[in-house]
């Protein structure tokens, strides 16, 4: 891996987008190294998808400038476009049509030689096992296949650079583990990956590095387990009668920090370790709170999305 | 409560949407005053054909265009259902304990007020347009008269479809229905300049009657524009046949509704 | 992957633009059959229309301005077809605002293709559906007495002028589309089609209308071009004829795909 910046596949400088008042990307610096998975993590509406269509060329910089596979986005759209893959959010794919149709004319709109449409066609509907399914029209496709069809689409032009918009929000947990592993795959290959999620796990999982985003700001950037590591302390989580809350929260206090959690429960982070546990529970005792249910958690990236934020990214889903 | 306060209840409901989304109102209002001028406007010759009993072409095509609107003033509050039936809003009016015919008696007013609104506004255009009711009041309770009958009937049709296709596909199968309906009938000339095939079809369809029905007093029978028996009962018959079975057949898919 | 690719050809000749757009012809014309839906009635409509009428103004043909006619339907035959290709034009142009809804048409503008082309390819879909009608509604109402004077090559000059027909108000539509980005404006633009056929000497001759309504149907552009394809039905081929069935059309056409054109640029340039 390089990371000299002139070689980076995406590279971005104060990239800054507006629609009227709203700063949706308010300014952001990335660097994306080659080979890598790219996560941006972010609740609906912090600016990913936005981001992404401006490192895409769909949508025009308000300021700050976007590199991406050696090209400017702005000046230089179709070199950027020969060169990477897009997979869009909800697959926005034309139901009437057939999966194998549609390659077809992806195949055509970039300039894959006619002499290998087809065999161009038929490896990419076996990679994401749709071979059977390709003659059927994309109405009658699951959300996975769909999913699966948009990435065919997207490699079509073998991209070095390949972009994922919400791969899989809304699909069912065997589809994402599916769309997970083609993912790794194409990682191996050599593909460098900048996907876009609201799912914790899937960050998790599946990045390299991630960077966080909230409000079109990246308020956190790192390797997942550094930027865990630095959050540093368990997450002690208590429930407790509604009476008893200011009582258990002044004794909470004495341990650590306290934590944004869901609505009705109180957490610490806490600075001595979980062994500390069986203290703050005698503690809670005698100051007779009437304790419901407790749990310890170790760091995970929705403390550190908590922590850079003030919000928590689980909550705001239900 | 009684089913007629439930249904005045509910037909305050579709009345209050008149003005709060005029866009649903407009096209059973624009359409009749369209069909109106750009029939008579089009078709201005065919009074000069030997015969014709009318020398005004807009007395000839003004009733077909208020029975266009008319029956549109029905099916439109068969679109309202279906929009409610898919939101879940009727279920929440099935759930109350009002009685079942006024989920149907309801709309039914609904689509008589919208009615008399569509008369108020479309026959006072046509008369500044030059028709003349030689049969004076008569006349223009006998259009009057034909207009709520085809309402009436429009409404069933379209309630009753709306209860069994419960999405939009009710809502294409209204339009192309009353469309054809109206259609194949004297609406373009009378009934004995017709040729072959749709004489045959117009003459016994029975919405040529409530045609005959709605046109009488504006056009000459024989020599004269005196209202007629003859050319009464065969309308107000086929009205009342029309409408009840259309009516039924609402009732009868409201019941089958929570099969 | 099994195979390895050579890298895409960075070339963008002329050739290839050619199969861009023929890739979208044929895209949008597939689609347009795959909605029975949508492409019934802009079939059925016009040809019912056409039988009621041969039915019920069978006697208004000897009326005085009637030009001379073998039957009603004979003279109903360039307005059915003009009506069919105006319906179905607005069909594409609500499928492309679909496109755009649905973010397929990002999908499209991601490829380095030309922007144009993939515009052109869904008008050349349009296109090529009005010329379908008009050819079926030819084959249709022929063998009932709407013969055509000017013969097989009447018919073909028909068939054109459907084509481009279409790929004019398919076009004017595609603006809306474009602009709108909404296929419920451009299905609103549906009353005003059928008020431009209504107010025309689409379905009887002008001479036989008087007053206002004569001095609109003088000026609706509608008219001109039914009777054009009507005077090669009636009588055959002649130069007012061709100028009023291609000629000035094709002028049209031109103009309103440069509308198009510029609405796309607007919007590409909005981003």
């Amino acid at each position: 891996m390089t990371n000299s910046p002139s070689n980076s596949p995406i590279l971005a400088e104060n990239l800054t987008r507006h629609f009227g008042e709203v700063k949706a990307v308010d300014g952001i610096d990335m660097q994306v190294n080659a080979g890598e998975i790219f996560g941006f993590l972010g609740p609906n509406g912090a600016g990913k998808s936005t981001a992404v269509r401006m490192l895409t060329t769909l949508l025009r910089p308000t300021a700050g400038r976007a590199i991406v596979a050696g090209f400017d986005v702005a000046t230089h759209p179709d070199e950027v476009r020969r060169r990477i893959g897009v997979a869009l959010q909800d697959a926005a794919i034309d139901p009437l049509m057939t999966g194998s149709e549609l390659l077809q004319l992806q195949a055509v709109l970039y300039g894959i030689p006619s002499s290998q449409t087809k065999s161009r066609t038929a490896e990419l509907l076996e990679r994401v096992g749709l071979t059977a399914a390709g003659d059927r029209r994309v109405g009658t496709y699951s959300g996975g296949m769909r999913r699966r069809l948009d990435l065919a689409l997207s490699l079509i032009h073998q991209p070095t650079v390949l972009f994922l918009d919400e791969p899989t929000t809304g699909l069912d947990p065997m589809s994402r583990l599916t769309l997970w592993e083609e993912v790794r795959r194409l990682n191996r290959e050599g593909t460098t990956v900048l996907l876009t999620t609201q799912y914790l796990e899937e960050a998790d999982q599946l990045a390299d590095r991630i960077a966080i985003i909230d409000k079109g700001k990246i308020v956190r950037e790192g390797k997942p387990q550094d930027l865990k590591a630095e959050v540093g302390f368990p997450t002690l989580i208590v429930n407790v009668q509604k009476d008893h809350q200011d009582a258990a929260r002044s004794v909470l206090l004495q341990f650590g920090e306290l934590r944004p959690t869901a609505e009705g429960t109180l957490g610490v982070g806490l600075r001595d370790g979980a062994q500390v546990v069986t203290d703050v529970v005698r503690k809670l005792d005698e100051a007779h709170v009437h304790l419901i249910h407790l749990e310890i958690n170790e760091p995970s990236l929705d403390d550190v999305f908590a922590d850079a934020t003030g919000h928590r990214l689980e909550g705001d889903k239900s | 409560m009684s089913t007629m306060r439930s249904a005045g209840q509910i037909s305050l409901r579709n009345l209050r949407a008149i003005p709060r989304l005029p866009s649903a109102f407009f096209p059973a209002l624009l359409m009749p005053i369209f069909t109106m001028i750009a029939f008579s406007g089009t078709f201005y010759a065919v009074t000069k054909i030997p015969g014709f009993p009318t020398d005004r072409s807009i007395n000839w095509y003004m009733p077909i265009g208020v029975l266009f609107g008319s029956s549109f003033s029905g099916i439109g509050i068969g679109f309202t259902t279906i929009r409610d039936i898919e939101t879940g809003f009727y279920d929440r009016l099935r759930m109350s304990p009002a009685p079942r015919n006024a989920l149907i008696i309801g709309p039914l007013f609904t689509a008589w007020m919208r009615t008399v609104i569509l008369n108020l506004i479309v026959v006072p255009i046509g008369v500044a347009l030059g028709v003349r009711f030689e049969g004076g009041i008569l006349a223009v309770l006998s259009l009057l008269a034909a207009s709520l009958g085809m309402s009436t009937l429009s409404l069933g049709w379209g309630l009753g479809l709306a209860y069994r296709f419960r999405d939009m596909r009710a809502a294409a199968i209204m339009q192309l229905s009353i469309f054809i309906g109206l259609y194949l009938t004297s609406a373009q000339m009378p009934l004995e300049f017709i040729d072959g095939w749709l004489h045959h079809v117009a003459t016994y369809n029975p919405i040529t009657y409530i045609l005959y029905l709605a046109r009488q007093g504006l056009v000459l029978d024989g020599t004269s524009h005196d209202m007629s028996w003859s050319n009464t009962w065969p309308g107000l018959l086929a009205i009342v046949v029309l409408s009840g079975l259309a009516l039924a057949f609402a009732r009868r898919g409201l019941d089958k509704l929570d099969k | 992957m099994s195979t390895v690719l050579q890298p895409v050809a960075a070339s963008r000749s002329f050739g290839l633009s050619l199969r861009q757009t023929r890739a979208m012809a044929w895209r949008s014309t597939k689609e347009t059959f795959r909605q029975p839906a949508l492409v019934g009635p802009s079939m059925i409509f016009p040809i019912f229309f056409a039988a009621l009428g041969a039915s019920s103004f069978s006697r208004a043909t000897s009326l005085p301005g009637f030009p001379k006619v073998e039957s009603f339907l004979q003279f109903s035959l360039a307005a059915t077809v003009v009506q069919g290709v105006l319906f179905g034009s607005v069909t594409g142009a609500a499928a492309l605002a679909t496109d755009i809804q649905n973010g397929f048409f990002d999908r499209l503008l991601l490829a380095p293709t030309s922007r144009t082309g993939i515009l052109i390819g869904r008008l050349a879909g349009s296109a090529i559906f009005g010329a379908v009608q008009a050819a079926a509604f030819i084959a249709v109402l022929w063998p009932f007495g709407a013969t055509i004077k000017s013969s097989f090559g009447g018919a073909l000059v028909m068939v054109l002028s459907g084509g481009i027909v279409a790929l004019a108000i398919g076009s004017l539509m595609s603006a809306v589309a474009i602009k709108t980005a909404s296929a419920e404006a451009v299905q609103g633009t549906f009353p005003l089609l059928f008020i431009l056929l209504f107010f025309s000497s689409a379905f009887f001759p002008r001479e036989t209308m008087s007053g206002l309504y004569r001095n609109i149907a003088d000026v609706n552009p509608i008219s001109y071009l039914v009777e054009g394809m009507r005077e090669l039905v009636l009588v055959g081929f002649s130069t007012s004829a061709m100028a009023k069935a291609i000629f000035i059309p094709t002028a049209i056409c031109v103009v309103a795909i440069l509308i198009a054109l510029r609405q796309l640029r607007v919007r590409l340039a909005s981003r």
